[in-house]
Formats: C-alpha cells, structure tokens, sequence
C-alpha cells in the first residue's frame, strides 16, 4: 500500500486536540503502527503522534534518507537521519568514556556509567525499524522462565504457547522469511503445518564456508554436549513467497507484485545495507503498517508533535489527556502547547522514550520500577582472516549464524548467546573496508596493480562474528530525569545509569572463547584487539573486552503479575492508570537471546485485543449507567 | 598540449592499477579533479601535474617519498578507491596551509557509489549497485578460478 501524501497534513493540530479519540498512540514505530491499524480495523478513531519532523514515508522521503547516508563521513546506524533539536537521538558516535562521578552529558543521552553504552533508537517517522537490521527470531520457550528454572530475572506472566498465535500475526505482517525446519530448535515449536510467510534467505557463500569447519562439531557446557551448525536466521526481508502459507493461500508480499513496487517494497537485492536503511524497502520497517492504518481516514497522524507531558487525573487514576508540544521548525525552540484527549492512551515511544516521558511527568509508579531494569543485548565482536576467498560484503547484513547456544542447563551460571555471521566483513569492529584501504595506502605503501591486488585478499576473507549475550533485568541499570538536562524543547533528557551485570560477563568471557574455537576450525587468523582507550572497554577475570549495544532496549516497565513487581500486566496495561498502555520492549520481563522486535509486535497484536475489549467495556459501562460518577475498573484478564 | 583531466588520469591510472577507460567510467574524474582545487592552494595542482607527467612511468615511487607530494598523492589513491577526501597531515599543513574543503569527508552521494575498492573485492558499494537476490550463495571468482 503507498504511503498517503497527504496523511500529514489532512489533520489540523488544533482540530485535533479538539476531538475525543477512542485511542491517542504516542509514537509510529512499530509498536504505535501495529496498535493504530489494528484499532482501525475495529473501526476505533485513533490520533499516533509522532515527535519526528517527517511528513510522510512516501518514496522522495526515502530516497532523501539514501543520499543522505551516501554522502555520510560516517556510515553509523543513524547516518541516513537528520539531527533534529526538537526530538533529538541518540548516536552510536556519541559514546565517550565515563569517568567515575562525572556524568557525560555531551550527547543526547545523559551517561552515568559506569558502563557508557553506544546504543541508540531512531525518532523518526516509522521509528528504529528504519534503521533496525530486521532479524526476528522468537524467544525460546525457556526463555519466559529464568527464574523458575534457574532463579535467575524475573518469569514473565505469559508463556510461549500464550504468545505464539500473536507471533503468528506478527510473523505475517512484518513478511518474514524463514523455514520452519531450520527454526524448530531448542525447544521452539510451530503448529502443525505451519510455514512462514516465505521460504529462508539463503545462505551467503561466506556462511557456507564458515558452515564447512563448524557443522556437526561439538562444544561441552555444564556437561551437555552442543552440536554446532550454521544456520539461517528468520528475517523480516522480502524472499520468495512460501505457496504453502496460510493452508496454502500463499502469501503476497507488500509492493508485490505491481507498477509501483519500488513506492512500497521489492524482493532484497543484497544491498548489504540493512543497516542503516534498506535502498529498496525489501527490509520491513513500521512505514508499511502505517501505510494500512491510514488508508480508511479514521487515524489520524500529527508530526512535530513531541509528547512533553501525561495528564492525570488524580480522583481516577486515569489519564486525562497528554500534553504535546507542537514546532514547526526542527532548528527553533519555538511550539505551541496543547493537550490531545481520548478514552484509552498508548505510549509507544520505546523502552527509553516511554518511562522518560512517565518520569517526566511525575508518574514514577507505586512499584517503583518505572525505568528499572534497563536491558540491551552486549554485543562482543571478534574477527578473524580466513585462509580463502570468502565472498564476503555481499548479501544482507547477515544471513547465518550459530543459535545452538541459546539454551541450555549453563544458563545456572552464565549467559546464553546467539552468533551471527557478519556479510558485511570487520565494518562493525574496525571500519573496514575504508580502513583496510587506508592501511595498505599509508601503511604498507601500496599503490598500482599491488594495491588493487591486495585489496581483495585483505576484504574477501574477513570474517566477523557478532556474539549477542544475553542481559538479565537488574534495578539498578536505568532510566531517569533530571530537571538539570533537557532538550531544545524544554522536555527532560533521558539519563542513563548502566553496567553489564556479572553473568553476562561471564558469557562474554566464554563466547570470546567460542569465537577463538570456531576461529581455530576454520583455520582463520585471529585479529581481534579490544582498545583500551575505547569508552565501552571492561576488564573480567584478567581479559579487555569492548562491549557494543544492541539497540533491543527492554524492561523499563516490566509486565508482571500484580502492581508490586511490575509496572504493567500481561496485556502491557499499566496497573496504576486504567486507561494507559505502556507498550514495546519496556514490557519485556527478559529479552534471553532474541533479537526483541518480533516480541514486541506480537505483544502489540495481543495488547490491541484487549483495548479494543477494554473500549466495548467503558461503552457497555456508560450505557447501563447514564451519569456515571466514577469509570468502572476494567477486568484485568488473569494470563496463564 | 595534454589536458589537465588527461594528466590527472594518466597519474591515477599509476595510482590505482586500473585502465583509463575503468577511471573515466566512474564518471567522478572532473569531480575529484575539482576536489583537488578546493584543497590545494592555487596552482599547486598544475605544479603538481606538471612534476607527475614529468616523472618516467614506473617511478611512481618518487612522488609517494616526496613529502610534498606523497600524502597529496596517497589521498587521491582514496579518493578513487573511497569517494572521500582524507584531511592532510598537520606537518603537511604547517607548510602549504589550510584551505576550509581540507577535511575528512565524503566528496559526493556518487562519489561513494563508484568507490573502486568495492570493484577490486568483487563486491558492491553498500547500499548500491547490488548484486541481485541470491547472488551472495555463489562463489566469488576468485574461489572459483
């Protein structure tokens, strides 16, 4: 479906701030799309606001993003993205070291430390999803026991058999392709028959060279034996559509087949560009589930609209109404205040934005938890020379890796981890290619017929190995607000407190290990160094490590089973506000070794359910009763 | 008389290992030619061309040792390998100046899209000129041949 044009500008802020919504959705990333469209459909009036200064997510907008990212000294994940004063971000380049008792305030995001963390989340229209590399596999049935297996974390209220009809729905509205035989690992199940919207991408050249040291050899962990092999990841990417799909309907990929697939999404090319933007929109990203939501007209899409404040009312509990200030441009600090009202509100601004916001607005929570337990996957890179000519820079960011070490009774003591195999060579850890190039330039004073020589032995056999390690929720690592850093706007600027917990480095300490192995089985020179100068280096157990976010922010307003250990319910309903979702990641009790954002989405279709029960309910509720003096409570519906 | 772009491509042709018709065909030689302009301080580009064109082929090697003209000489290589200019050494400045285009940046949208480094890996720039779907599962030529 193409984006609207006008889906901007058709709605008037003052208009809008004077209707009643059945639902106001704070933020158009994935969570806010799939809720608004799914609100829609059940013929709900819905207003998503959205702090970024986009006007649509048409093709001349996205193509502006690609030229952008062109012409960028540096290629980071938000390169393709202009820096916007009134809704600013955080950049992976930001990152600097923290020094004991000296808070880094520089950048967008306030670091604390101890540990100074390079992740970053993009405000823009359709969210992260624009930059995100789109893997999406599903949490393992283990996962959502931690702390009853191992009394580690916290369980969450829902099991994966509760979420796997939602991961259904997700499955086929982010288009993922995969192949069930190859994901049914670990404990993972699918009902009978089921295959994903489409068939596997295949696996890189590169994969299957790394596949010919690793298939079938073994690891030992806490007495278990691991069998290893290369596999390939599910992925939100445009393959080949699986005729098998839906009882054998097929599947019809968005943009396929039509006149004006490159407005809306071809099949992937292997742009090895994943991150930070797909050139031709094969990679998913919440513009597509926006495009859907605002074709019947009864949602409503307001940017430069920056959440500043959550109204409540104090009689109630419930939200009255969330103060928004409105710019017109980017560079000035210049808006107007005004305040949006509905019967039910969403915040889906992610799991930093959201309790910002919250704290921000003086709602901290009986628990205390809002903002706690601040997660992101530790990213340890290492990589290494192979002895051949590998192929690698082609294909998608990644298509394989190795997942045996997902689960398993080790988990007593040290993280899990899932590997991936990086396409795009050492780009992550050293910059490479640019400066393999620079190297053999100035250093090994290569030019002519040598260089260019040189030049495909030192970048065709790169191999880098992405070990993303599970973190486990800890209060201390979190999100607060201090009147003292604030925005253009006037809003108050996330402030970060981090460290990654012991267990986790435990399992960076043993993959390190994995990674030399696998290394060793390929016959590949090691090259992997840990700058000690570097903002993100930690020592353990003797070792230099640098540790790399992951961008799968989580946990801020954990779901759980009453109001004292979390900040929301199963269905992601805020316990002390009625009328309040907060949605996303920030629900997420543990994130195990899951990339979150197929998580997410299915936690998003099962929360539009239950708001759309909840909205049915108040309605019932005011027509039996004509003047009510109080708003019934709505039934928390137990999960299993 | 030979061209400025003529002497410009004959030099890079040393430089970078590839044929007249290979640098011509990135489109970009009128760009980082002008690239040159903005940085060097004037007339320093022709005298720069005039001492290459004078130097017999295969001595290449005089011009990189020269401190003058080495990091100048090393920045084009990276320029048609990258699409970027590199900012010149400090030493370098301290003794022919500073001009403001004289920074770490990227020359142009195309000017990364034709980076030769990609074309020497038997890759493609990120973000452009793919390879089309499924063509990373085959064998690159040179673990073929």
């Amino acid at each position: 479906m193409i984006f609207p044009r006008d889906a901007t500008r058709r709605t008037d802020h003052k208009a809008a701030s004077e209707t009643f919504y059945d639902v106001v959705v704070v933020g158009s990333g994935i969570s806010g799309a799939i809720i608004a469209e799914q609100l829609s459909q059940a013929g709900k009036r819905v207003l998503v606001l959205e702090a970024a200064a986009d006007e649509d997510r048409s093709l001349k907008g996205y193509e502006g993003f690609l030229s952008r990212f062109y012409a960028a000294a540096s290629k980071d994940n938000q390169s393709p993205y202009p820096h916007n004063p009134n809704a600013p971000m955080p950049r992976s380049t930001d990152a600097r070291r923290i020094w004991p008792g000296q808070p880094d305030s520089s950048a967008y995001l306030v670091q604390n430390g101890p540990f100074s963390s390079d992740t970053t989340y993009t405000r823009v229209l359709g969210g992260t999803t624009m930059h995100w590399e789109a893997k999406t596999p599903r949490m393992l049935p283990q996962d959502f026991h931690l702390r009853t297996m191992f009394g580690l974390g916290q369980d969450w209220p829902l099991t994966y058999d509760d979420l796997s009809p939602y991961y259904v729905q997700a499955e086929r509205e982010l288009g993922v392709s995969a192949d069930v035989e190859h994901q049914s690992y670990l404990g993972a199940t699918f009902d009978p028959g089921y295959v994903f919207p489409m068939h596997e991408l295949p696996l890189s050249y590169l994969d299957k060279v790394v596949a010919k040291g690793v298939d079938g050899t073994f690891v030992e962990l806490d007495g278990e034996q691991f069998e290893l092999s290369v596999r390939a990841f599910p992925q939100a990417r445009n393959g080949v559509p699986n005729a098998a799909y839906d009882n054998g309907k097929g599947y019809v990929p968005v943009g396929a087949v039509n006149t004006h697939q490159v407005e809306e999404g071809e099949r992937c090319q292997g742009n090895n560009n994943c991150v930070p933007l797909c050139p031709v929109q094969a990679k998913y990203h919440a513009g597509k589930t926006l495009a859907k939501a605002l074709q019947d007209g009864r949602v409503d899409l307001l940017t430069r609209t920056v959440a500043s404040k959550v109204l409540v009312d104090p009689a109630t509990g419930r939200v009255d109404g969330i103060e928004v200030k409105v710019y017109q441009d980017p560079e000035s600090p210049q808006h107007t205040t005004m305040i949006m009202r509905g019967q039910i509100f969403v915040l889906a601004a992610n799991a930093i934005e959201n309790p910002r916001l919250m704290l921000a607005s003086g709602l901290s929570g009986s628990s205390g938890l809002m903002g706690r337990n601040l997660m992101d996957h530790a990213y340890l890179l290492s990589w290494a020379l192979l002895p051949e000519m590998a192929g690698t820079f082609r294909g998608t960011n990644c298509t394989g890796g190795i997942v045996d070490l997902r689960a398993g009774s080790f988990r007593r003591q040290q993280a899990a981890f899932a590997v991936d195999i990086h396409n795009d060579g050492w780009g992550w850890a050293t910059g490479a290619p640019y400066s393999d190039l620079v190297d053999l330039v100035d250093q090994q004073n290569l030019f002519g017929a040598e260089l260019r020589r040189a030049l495909p032995d030192r970048i065709s056999r790169q191999l880098l190995l992405a070990l993303m390690i599970d973190v486990l929720p800890n209060e201390s690592n979190r999100v607060t607000v201090d009147p003292a850093y604030t925005d253009q706007l006037g809003n108050m600027r996330p402030v970060i407190s981090y460290t990654v917990p012991e267990y986790t480095m435990r399992g960076v300490a043993y993959a390190r290990q994995f990674a030399r192995q696998v290394f060793q089985r390929l016959g590949a020179a090691d090259h992997t160094a840990y700058d000690p100068t570097d903002g993100a280096y930690l020592t353990y157990e003797g070792e230099g490590y640098v540790i790399r976010g992951g961008n799968h922010l989580a946990g801020t307003h954990m779901m759980g089973t009453n109001s004292r250990n979390s900040v929301v319910d199963a269905q992601q309903r805020s316990w002390d506000h009625p009328n309040l979702y907060l949605v996303g990641g920030g629900s997420m009790p543990t994130i195990g070794t899951s990339n979150v954002t197929l998580t997410m989405a299915a936690l998003c279709y099962r929360s539009a359910e239950r708001i759309i029960a909840q909205l049915q309910d108040e309605l019932s509720a005011r027509l039996q009763t004509p003047a009510p003096t109080e708003l019934p409570m709505p039934t928390v519906v137990a999960a299993s | 008389m030979t061209s400025r772009r003529d002497l410009f491509i004959d030099l890079s042709v040393e430089l970078t290992g590839y044929s007249r018709v290979q640098l011509l065909g990135t489109g970009m030689s009128e760009r980082y030619l002008q690239a040159l302009d903005e940085v060097l301080p004037d007339g320093m580009v022709d005298e720069f061309l005039a001492t290459s064109a004078a130097l017999p082929t295969m001595t290449i090697d005089a011009i990189l040792r020269s401190e003058t003209w080495g990091p100048v000489t090393r920045n084009i290589m990276i320029l048609w390998y990258c699409g970027r200019w590199t900012a010149l050494p400090d030493s370098w400045r301290a003794v022919h100046g500073t001009r403001p285009a004289d920074s770490n940046h990227v020359i142009s949208a195309d000017s990364y899209q034709a980076g030769l480094q990609w074309v020497a890996a038997g890759a493609h720039p990120a973000g452009a000129r793919q390879q089309g779907f499924g063509a990373w599962t085959v064998a690159p030529e040179e673990a073929a041949s």
